[in-house]
């Protein structure tokens, strides 16, 4: 029994059980047949859909009538949380770029919303926003750079808690999840 | 008359192979450069002779204009072939060819320098009757420039001088936004083109993109080969061309054509070239711009004339006239030309990067897949997101929408996301089919193009699939002979 999801959808789980020349999923049985390298034919009820299908890593991609679709193994072992292990006011890359030019500079004060860097991939430029108020504390990239998807590109540190609030910070938590 | 006898090829993939194998049916031997980071593109396997070339980022290889035109000379070529995009408009680089010897696939470069450069082919354009939209040059006063712009009144589009593509350019709504959209054109409009100069014009609300193919030859003979319509577009980008296009009256297609032709004919136009003009919704029409290179989609127009515009191009090249007149040129059927491009449409046409891990193109009677891509290869943000073009002809415009659908379902291309479930929802739409498209047609649209959760069923069969590719599923794979027998009872 395994469980798996699409990535579109991370909360909705699926188990999947492989039977012989048939894949049980949810409870009902699919039976497939594998045509050819990457191709399969799989019948549900009374009808057959052809799919493409190949695994890179993780992820495995599937093709059905025109659309293409990543379903991922969940390990339940394994912590996804890499948003929160950046924490909070950071901003990661949506898409591997270029950093086409910077609104702010190290150690300036900024605001929920403000404006922080303009990014690029391809041909689209976006605006990285602010996600709280404070200073910011972190900015490892200039202009002309180029990240990767999920790189830090500007850390935003809030103003320091007056009270004790701040035990329920992100890197203690981040501790007793053992990674 | 001179006779190309070895082309080099100054650009990369679906265009560099489709280049190659027109040239290769006339006898023309091709030379196609590539880099470490581009070495699965798929012209490397079917041309002549191959030339590695080196830059950082790998876009300056096919950008260093001494460095193409030396490896075309060390690999003994009598011909360069620019393709599009890259130095495909760059008259320095038309002249530098010409230079030392070789022959120029294009224009002179004193015409592309007249109609390559949206200023000077405006200008041009009103000495020769061809109307344009108001707008205003930031090289006539820099100082001023933001509030000349402000006067032509809004929406107003402020893009690069030496730009194309919709690469730097802004759409401004708003006189608060004007300095800003400026520091962005200018940012984006140097970075690709080096050259940082600025235009702004008014921007015709719900226009039509229509654009006529021109071709000339150095005996003065200048014709069109018709029009495309490329109104779907986002961010200014060509989505889905086609030709002829839908539901324009005969008499303003005419019209468009002519003054296509006129222009050309006063530019001394050589070779191939496209007029693109702006049509609003009451008829009227406007000058966009001219390209001075083979569009990325002129497969439409080979599909309903029966030419081969890369052989126009080369025997125009070699000095022959050509081979017909206006009266010879004849378009039949319908045909469609469908972008795929790795993005993420549903997720605001984000740009995606990954690796072909599978591929399958699609087949069929009047289907042609260009494709820029090879299984294995990466696709990385070096390069354009554009990976394959699909094109469709069909004897009318239902029956070619009716061939792209099937085509669209038939292209697969796993391991990295592309558009073409987006496109398929575009051509389905009942306003395309409608004919009822303008630029805007995509934001408009928006809700309903939007994408279908998949049945039940689907999901299941998407799952099972899944598990079938998935290494570990068929390492654990325990034989259960009661459970599998529930799933052939009935």
């Amino acid at each position: 029994m395994s469980i798996f999801q699409f990535s579109d959808t991370p909360n909705v789980h699926h188990q999947v059980q492989a039977l012989v020349g048939a894949i049980r999923v949810d409870g009902t049985d699919v039976r497939v047949h594998k045509t050819s390298p990457g191709c399969f034919m799989a019948t549900v009820d009374a009808c057959t859909e052809l799919l493409y299908a190949v695994a890179h890593g993780d992820v495995i991609h599937v093709h059905l009538k025109g659309r293409a679709w990543k379903i991922e193994r969940v390990d339940p072992t394994r912590s996804t949380a890499t948003a929160v292990a950046a924490g909070v006011g950071a901003s990661l890359a949506p898409m591997p770029g270029v950093v086409v030019s910077l609104l702010v500079s190290s150690g300036q004060c900024v605001r929920l919303g403000d404006a922080l860097l303009v990014i690029e991939s391809m041909k689209m430029q976006m605006t990285i926003a602010a996600s709280i108020n404070g200073e910011v504390a972190e900015l490892p990239l200039l202009v002309g750079q180029t990240f990767q998807r999920g790189d830090v590109l500007i850390r935003v540190q809030a103003p320091e808690p007056l009270d004790d609030a701040a035990s329920l910070d992100v890197p203690a938590r981040r501790k007793g999840s053992g990674t | 008359m001179t006779t190309i006898h070895k082309l080099f090829i100054a650009n990369r993939a679906e265009i560099a192979l489709r280049i190659v194998r027109t040239a290769q049916r006339l006898g023309i031997a091709t030379v196609v450069p590539w880099h470490r980071q581009d070495r699965f593109g798929p012209a490397r396997a079917e041309a002549d002779q191959t030339v590695e070339v080196f830059g950082e980022p790998p876009l300056a290889a096919w950008l260093d204009i001494p460095g193409m035109v030396r490896t075309a000379l060390e690999s003994g070529c009598d011909a360069i072939h620019p393709g599009y995009g890259f130095l495909s408009e760059n008259a320095h680089f038309a002249r530098a060819v010409a230079q030392v010897g070789l022959t120029f696939v294009g224009p002179p470069a004193s015409v592309i320098e007249l109609m390559g450069d949206k200023i000077t082919a405006r200008r041009f354009a009103v000495e020769n009757g061809v109307p344009v939209t108001p707008s205003a040059d930031e090289a006539d006063d820099p100082s001023t420039f933001a509030q000349r712009a402000d006067a032509l009144g809004f929406p107003l589009l402020i893009k690069g001088a030496a730009g194309g593509g919709g690469k730097g350019m802004q759409i401004v709504r708003h006189a608060e936004d004007v300095d800003q959209a400026i520091t962005l054109a200018r940012a984006e409009s140097q970075r690709y083109f080096g050259d940082g100069r600025l235009f702004a014009e008014r921007f015709v609300e719900r226009p039509r993109h229509i654009e006529v193919q021109i071709f000339g030859d150095t005996h003065g003979h200048v014709i069109h080969l018709g029009e495309r319509e490329c109104s779907i577009q986002r961010r200014f980008q060509k989505l889905i061309e086609e030709s002829p296009a839908p539901a324009l009256p005969a008499g303003l297609r005419e019209r468009i054509c002519a003054a296509a032709v006129r222009l050309s004919s006063a530019a001394g136009y050589v070779n191939a070239g496209t007029v693109e003009c702006i049509v609003a919704p009451d008829g009227e029409f406007f000058f966009l711009e001219m390209n001075t290179r083979l569009q990325v989609e002129h497969p439409v127009t080979e599909m309903v004339t029966g030419l081969d515009l890369v052989e126009l191009q080369l025997r125009v090249a070699q000095g022959e006239a050509l081979p017909m007149r206006q009266q010879d040129v004849r378009c039949s059927g319908h045909a469609i030309e469908c972008r795929i491009l790795a993005e993420d449409a549903d997720a605001g046409f984000v740009p995606d990067t990954g690796k072909v891990l599978l591929l399958r193109t699609p087949t069929g009677p009047g289907v042609r897949f260009d494709c820029g891509v090879t299984e294995g290869a990466p696709v990385t943000s070096d390069f354009d997101s554009m990976l394959a073009k699909l094109i469709v002809h069909g004897a009318d415009r239902a029956l070619a929408i009716a061939r792209m659908r099937g085509a669209l379902a038939d292209t697969v291309m796993l391991g990295v996301t592309i558009n073409n479930n987006f496109l398929a929802r575009v051509v389905n739409h009942p306003a395309f089919a409608g004919g009822e498209i303008d630029t805007g047609f995509l934001e408009r649209h928006q809700a309903q193009l939007a994408a279908v959760n998949p049945s039940l069923a689907e999901c299941q069969a998407i799952l099972a699939a899944a598990a079938s590719a998935s290494p570990d599923m068929l390492a654990t794979r325990i034989p259960e002979p009661h459970a599998a027998m529930g799933a052939w009872r009935n």
